[in-house]
């Protein structure tokens, strides 16, 4: 392994003399005729940093790689890499690599060839070019494989093909679309962390597009969620998960429960006749619409209320529907007409409750968000 | 060491009644090959070995059509001639289709239908229609040289039929809806996202077509160069319109013997040595399309 480890280093990690490949794009825009499919993308990316683009399909964000890699021109805006501007660049002068979401190996070339093909290109040293793709190969744990044609491997193979080809041109900025969608649940937990690792590893700048939140939450250094051609919000996985910017990204990523209430000044809302604290907010007081995780609710047994304390969000509510996830329980709970989804881990020996059921729902207003109705 | 269980008698029957229905569809084609296609080739095969003069055949075995055939520069030239056509027309088609073929591949799809149709709808007017059209367009009076005069590039009209060059044209005019079905079939396999992929690792759009497109639509072009390659040999009709009697082949020579001198035992030999050629450039393009895979 540490063999290995130290032949990536020498053949494929981008050399700090190497330009920075920090990646910034203004105001990018595309329009087909008059649809507006990407509207004024501003984002940064600092060098050796994975970026997500995450949306619902339809959203612009494979129109924005496409963009990037220079597979479609732009209508407006600019592309600036290391302060460069390359938005005029056919693709194959941009020096990026791409990783497509159906492989797109060449069916005609051997393994070896195929990871060969961008050094080819380059017109690198045949002894030079051979040593990188064994080590390209080698970093992607398919070593020996390079005589196989492609169609002789299986998805995931093929998959670790793809990135090899990508990353042995030690490529400015690594654009992944889509990777991991053809692959089965199981393959694509292990390719997910093993993406990860060869892209920290090798140090590139990497920009991922996924419908998949788990991917971008847990391989990305920042998030962009997009939505109708609009990057939503962008930040760390963390902001986007606890600080959703608006409605749509809160309900985008992670389960929520969306409630119809009322605000009544800056940290309480009014659903029905029940008054609950929320995290502050400077709405104006009306109607909004309040946001919980279903797995920050805690489920207790009814008590005397005045045992719990004022700062904590509570609601009487009686269990309507019960699914077991395996990992996880997730119930359904009435409170006074109002339905809230709410998730328990499960334990071995602890009874799940049945519907029927009565109970307590508690939550800290600061996991209560609110936005604009 | 295989050991086969002899079936119960039932089971027997069940597998020739599970057959039977394949059998019966496919005993018509099978009938109708046997009686319009292979019981007259053999008996081509045959007459090639029979004496016979002036539309009469005798019994006598011989193989003198044979030896007269090979030894005969008159002939030998013919299969040189073939060839040498057959070849030009076919890469002549080759390259006035795969352009065609290339922009299909990546128009939008709705338009790809439309201009498919057009591409093949020549195969709706006959070959003989438009050889005469070919005859009329290229003629000492037609459009061609009455433009060359009008422009005052020439003085006198070109020769353009009545010689190999009129059979050319005619031949890749008719054969060219054959190579661009090949060609457009062959680009089908060929996923656009592997011309992205090429580019995004540093491929010109030159170095994209040489690494990628060519070698992927090479199937393609090896069925459309058979389909042209045997079509240009077999055809008649054009080369005796446009070449005027001037443009001898092997097609247009089987055609004077078997019908204006009726010395049908050559006639059969040099059809058979047609088949022949055939049966090379088949086993030529199964060679190079087991490559490809």
């Amino acid at each position: 392994m540490v063999a290995l480890a130290q032949r990536a280093d020498r053949e494929l990690v981008i050399p700090a003399a190497q330009p920075e490949g920090h990646l910034r794009l203004e105001g990018v825009t595309k329009r087909f005729n008059e649809v507006l499919a990407v509207s004024g993308v501003d984002l940064e990316l600092p060098r050796g940093k994975m970026l997500g683009l995450l949306g619902p399909s339809g959203c612009g964000k494979t129109t924005t790689l496409r963009m990037i890699a220079g597979l479609l021109p732009i209508s407006d805006g600019r592309i600036l890499v290391d302060g460069e501007d390359i938005a005029h660049l056919p693709p194959h002068r941009r020096d990026f690599g791409l990783v497509f979401q159906n492989y797109a190996l060449f069916p005609h070339l051997t393994v070896a060839e195929n990871v060969a093909f961008g050094l080819d290109m380059r017109r690198v040293a045949k002894a030079e070019a051979r040593a990188r793709v064994q080590a390209a190969l080698e970093l992607v744990h398919l070593p020996g494989f390079g005589d196989r044609k492609p169609r002789q491997m299986s998805g995931g193979q093929q998959q670790r093909v793809a990135l090899a080809r990508a990353v042995v041109v030690r490529p400015r900025v690594l654009l992944l679309d889509e990777p991991l969608s053809n692959l089965d649940a199981k393959l694509r937990d292990e390719m997910r962390t093993e993406i990860r690792e060869i892209q920290q590893r090798l140090g590139i700048t990497t920009v991922l597009v996924t419908h998949d939140q788990v991917e971008a939450l847990t391989m990305c250094d920042l998030v962009g969620v997009m939505s109708h051609g609009r990057l939503e919000q962008l930040g760390t996985p963390e902001d986007i998960y606890e600080r959703p910017a608006s409605l749509f990204v809160a309900d985008f990523v992670g389960r929520t429960n969306t409630l119809e209430c009322t605000l009544v000044d800056q940290r309480h809302v009014r659903i029905g006749e029940a008054v609950y604290g929320c995290a502050a907010t400077a709405l104006p007081p009306g109607k909004v619409k309040a946001v919980i995780r279903p797995h920050r609710i805690l489920l207790t047994p009814p008590r005397d209320r005045s045992l719990i304390s004022n700062a904590t969000n509570c609601a009487a509510g009686r269990v309507t529907r019960v699914v077991y996830v395996g990992d996880l329980l997730q119930y359904e709970i009435d409170i006074g007409g109002t339905r809230l989804a709410v998730e328990a881990p499960t334990r071995a020996l602890s009874q799940p409750m049945a519907v029927g059921d009565k109970l307590l729902c508690e939550w800290s207003p600061d996991d209560m968000l609110v936005f604009p109705a | 060491m295989s050991l086969v269980l002899p079936l119960p008698a039932e089971q027997r029957f069940a597998r020739l009644r599970t057959l039977r229905l394949p059998i019966a569809l496919l005993l018509p084609l099978v009938l109708i090959n046997l009686i319009a296609f292979v019981l007259p080739v053999a008996r081509l095969v045959q007459i090639s070995f029979l004496e016979g003069h002036g539309g009469v055949l005798t019994d006598t075995l011989t193989v003198a059509n044979y030896l007269g055939f090979l030894t005969d520069s008159y002939y030998l030239g013919l299969i040189g001639n073939s060839l040498l056509l057959a070849a030009i027309v076919t890469v002549a088609t080759l390259v006035a289709a795969y352009p065609i073929a290339m922009f299909l591949h990546t128009v939008s799809p709705r338009w790809r239908n439309v201009l498919f149709v057009i591409t093949i709808s020549p195969l709706l007017v006959s070959a003989v229609v438009r050889t005469y059209g070919w005859m009329i367009l290229l003629g000492d009076q037609g459009l061609v040289n009455d433009a060359l005069i009008g422009l005052g590039l020439i003085e006198k009209p070109v020769r353009l039929i009545n010689n190999t060059l009129g059979v050319v044209v005619g031949l890749v005019e008719v054969l060219m809806p054959y190579m661009a079905l090949s060609l457009i079939a062959g680009f089908g396999r060929l996923d656009p996202a592997l011309e992205e992929a090429a580019a995004s690792l540093g491929a010109g759009r030159i170095r994209r077509f040489l690494r990628v497109t060519l070698p992927l639509t090479a199937p393609g072009i090896a069925l459309g160069s058979l389909l042209c390659f045997v079509l240009s040999i077999s055809s008649f009709v054009t080369p005796k319109l446009l070449g005027g009697g001037r443009v001898f082949l092997l097609a247009t020579e089987i055609y004077d013997q078997a019908v204006v001198q009726l010395e049908w035992p050559m006639a059969a030999t040099t059809s058979v040595v047609v088949l022949v050629l055939f049966g090379c450039a088949l086993i030529l393009y199964t060679r190079l399309v087991r490559r490809f895979d």
